[in-house]
């Protein structure tokens, strides 16, 4: 894959942000995620259309932009910038890099195109009711006869597993763990959204009773394919978390510099001002880890076992500070649910959460340093 | 490091690595950064100092025009990983090199930059640092020292703190107040102070602060009818406090493209540490390690995006460096010092004969001013908060 240029990248950062300025502002956001609304099919499609961001990692051959993940984690700073209750998580952050792993030239070839023109709504389902993220409590067991395979279980936390047309379930079957394509529709697939603290971040029980699936990749293979699709999700759910961060301090400085008591502006005392400035010195470092990890992924494969649960770790906790202090120096109205900074609170914590803690992942990382 | 620099600057790379395979010699690898150098060691350092000189490796920041070479950020970056792949130090005129030639640069006449600036390059002047005072640390500009202008000299009164490499120095840059009825910010002249003159003193007096360390880095600095020409004063008088700005500005700046190796040196020391104490399995311990890690590796994370910036013709922005760079390290290894003395335990309550100090004492005690010296972690907040946030300053006592 080729990477494109630092301008090239801010340009496309500067459509970004004008699309979904224009498209869905926080104001529309808040409307579909109160009223609980499907997801936005045509926005989804617009996103595509309009900007290409669903095939920005895609190769041209396959309908997509060729450029490449430095340009997918620019998409997903922005929404997650303005909270967008897109999937573009479960669809490229999970799916994509799942497909990619599988190796299954088939599959990509169905199912990239359709990624790319923003038909698609993908995810990977491998977490059980436990909520442990190493998809130990998974129950889904496959029962392969030929090309046909039926899948029994149930699986949980599924990102935007409630809306995917695709499902990729990891299921337990004679040899191992192999992964399977389900319609998000077809016979036997019950499934539930839970309810979630986070109001812009969708999750899905899926129940699958003797449901029709088509192994994608090779079998017992699921588990390296997980894996692989998961640093690629820590990496792009870093870059979400940076844009939620970033808003974060925007709001914080502008609600500062306007709000006055004691005949001035609390943007000139020292106990705010510091609390924004600890703000952006953690925002900086995020935003550099996380531009060398979409890079990494790209070009150093081999660092990327590295920074992936780094960035996830270190976003998490900056996120979670930025939306903890944007509340305190907002004061009372930051603890009305009419304010907004509720949205991006719940949405840092349960992202600090996602895919395991700030503690998990630095564990990983002191393992995959071999300390 | 994956970022291509372009033909220019592997052109550079490939001068400098010629360069060093020519000239790095063992008695070069074997030089240490030492604060009091033996003369043995002095001398060694003159030796390796000379060729560089020679070769036109000091002051390489300097543009040329002033006797240094113009590097760019990116090219400075190369050089410095170009000798530490050598195993040979980088010389550096010190504060004169950093602070005091970069001012001269921005404020100096043509003839004050002809007669300092070569000066610095050849090592005959070194300077130490007269900024600070009892009553004027965070809050410089109140700064109290007198300088009375006299004939073509001015005369100047006072005391001075913190003043470090005074032990080596033959010049200091002074802040002195020459006009007591300006405004606090104006008043103030940038001052040349000769520590000797004709080899004679000149009512500098350093006394040695010993800090916690046991050490004795710094002095406090008595200025007692110190006297320098007003050819020495740059900015021109009253007009200190905007050269003062410039030096503080290069303090800060640091090398934000190369800390990290540093860093991570430091950082794998203690994980060797930690096995060595038995205890690298404790997820406890793990945490801390990965913890710190992280923040060097956020530490090279910013090094390349700077670099990335430069190498695509951008102005790196505030936030990528400066005040940001310098609470994050400062900070980040205070903390490092922290955790390597819980890991040490009891070793850590005893010090050696002479108060001497193990590594990690000496890290967690010299971290202590990092937070300190060139502005406090306070002072570099309200730098970022007002200057790359765009927050209202904190209202001036009338």
């Amino acid at each position: 894959m080729t990477t494109t240029s630092l301008d090239a990248r801010e340009e496309l950062r500067a459509s970004l942000r004008e699309f979904l300025t224009d498209k869905a502002p926080l104001s529309v956001v808040r409307q579909q995620v109160e009223l609980t609304q499907p997801l936005d099919r045509k926005l989804w499609e617009t996103l595509a259309g309009d900007i290409g961001a669903q095939g920005l990692a895609i190769p041209e051959t396959l309908g997509g932009a060729g450029a490449g993940w430095a340009e997918v984690a620019i998409a997903l700073e922005e929404t997650g910038r303005a909270l967008t209750p897109l999937p573009l998580l479960a669809t490229l952050g999970l799916a994509f890099p799942a497909l990619l792993a599988a190796d299954d030239s088939d599959a990509q070839s169905e199912l990239l195109p359709r990624i790319a023109s923003g038909d698609l709504v993908a995810t990977v389902a491998w977490v059980g009711d436990d909520g442990a993220w190493d998809g130990s409590g998974n129950t889904v067991r496959a029962h392969v006869d030929g090309s046909d395979s039926r899948l029994s279980g149930r699986v949980s936390y599924v990102i935007d597993g409630d809306t995917a047309d695709l499902l990729l379930v990891v299921a337990v079957d004679g040899d191992g763990t192999s992964l399977f394509a389900v319609a998000g529709d077809a016979d036997g697939v019950t499934r539930t959204p839970m309810p979630t603290l986070d109001l812009t971040r969708r999750l899905a029980t899926i129940d699958l009773d003797g449901v029709s699936g088509r192994r994608i990749g090779r079998p017992g293979t699921a588990d390296a394919i997980v894996s692989f699709a998961l640093d690629h999700a820590r990496v792009l759910l870093a870059a979400e978390m940076l844009g939620g961060a970033q808003a974060c301090l925007d709001m914080s400085v502008n609600y500062a510099n306007s709000r006055e008591q004691f005949g001035r502006p609390i943007g000139s005392f020292q106990a705010v001002k510091h609390k924004c400035a600890e703000t952006l010195v953690q925002v900086e470092a995020a935003r550099g880890g996380v531009e060398a990890a979409a890079l990494a992924l790209d070009e150093e494969p081999d660092r990327v076992k590295i920074l992936a649960p780094m960035v996830k770790a270190y976003a998490g906790e900056a996120f979670f500070r930025a939306a903890g202090e944007n509340i305190q120096i907002h004061g009372g109205i930051g603890f009305t649910w009419e304010h907004d900074a509720h949205l991006y609170f719940k949405r840092a914590k349960s992202s600090d959460l996602l895919l395991g803690d700030a503690a998990h992942h630095r564990a990983a990382l002191a393992d995959r340093l071999a300390l | 490091m994956t970022v291509d620099l372009g033909p220019r600057t592997a052109a550079f790379r490939d001068e400098v690595r010629q360069w060093l395979d020519a000239n790095a010699n063992d008695e070069a690898r074997s030089l240490r950064e030492e604060r009091r150098p033996s003369p043995e060691q002095a001398a060694a350092h003159k030796r390796w100092a000379d060729r560089l000189l020679e070769a036109k490796l000091i002051c390489v920041a300097w543009p040329e025009e002033f006797g240094g070479r113009g590097l760019t950020g990116i090219e400075l970056a190369v050089l410095n990983e170009e000798f530490a792949r050598a195993g040979v130090p980088r010389v550096t005129r010190g504060m004169g090199e950093g602070l005091v030639g970069p001012s001269i640069i921005a404020h100096g006449t043509d003839e004050q930059k002809a007669t300092f600036l070569p000066r610095i390059i050849s090592g005959d002047d070194t300077y130490c640092q007269g900024f600070s005072e009892p009553n004027a640390g965070s809050d410089l500009a109140s700064l109290r020292t007198r300088g009375v202008v006299e004939n073509d000299e001015v005369i100047v009164n006072g005391q001075k703190l913190w003043t470090s490499g005074y032990w080596a120095a033959n010049m200091m840059f002074c802040l002195c107040r020459t006009d007591p009825d300006a405004p606090p910010h104006r008043g103030i002249s940038y001052v040349l102070i000769p520590i000797q003159v004709d080899g004679r003193p000149n009512g500098v007096e350093f006394r040695p602060i010993k800090q916690i360390t046991g050490q004795s880095h710094f002095a406090e600095t008595f200025l007692t009818d110190a006297r320098a020409p007003l050819f020495n004063v740059i900015g021109g008088l009253g007009n200190g406090w905007r050269v003062a700005m410039t030096t503080l500005g290069n303090e800060r700046g640091g090398n934000a493209t190369t800390q990290y190796v540093a860093f991570e040196r430091e950082f794998w020391s203690l994980v060797e540490l930690a096995r060595e104490t038995g205890q690298i399995d404790d997820p406890r311990v793990r945490d801390q390690l990965a913890w710190a890690y992280t923040h060097v590796e956020l530490m090279r994370c910013q090094g390349e995006r700077l670099l990335r910036a430069l190498a695509a013709g951008k102005t790196p922005s505030g936030a990528m460096g400066g005040s940001v760079n310098k609470v994050f390290w400062s900070e980040y290894q205070r903390r490092l010092g922290e955790i390597a003395m819980n890991l040490q335990g009891a070793a850590s309550l005893l010090v050696g004969p002479d108060y001497k100090l193990d590594r990690w004492q000496s890290t967690f005690l010299t971290t202590r001013s990092h937070t300190i010296w060139g502005g406090t972690a306070e002072i570099q907040r309200n730098i970022i908060s007002e200057r790359i946030l765009g927050m209202p300053r904190e209202p001036v006592r009338k």
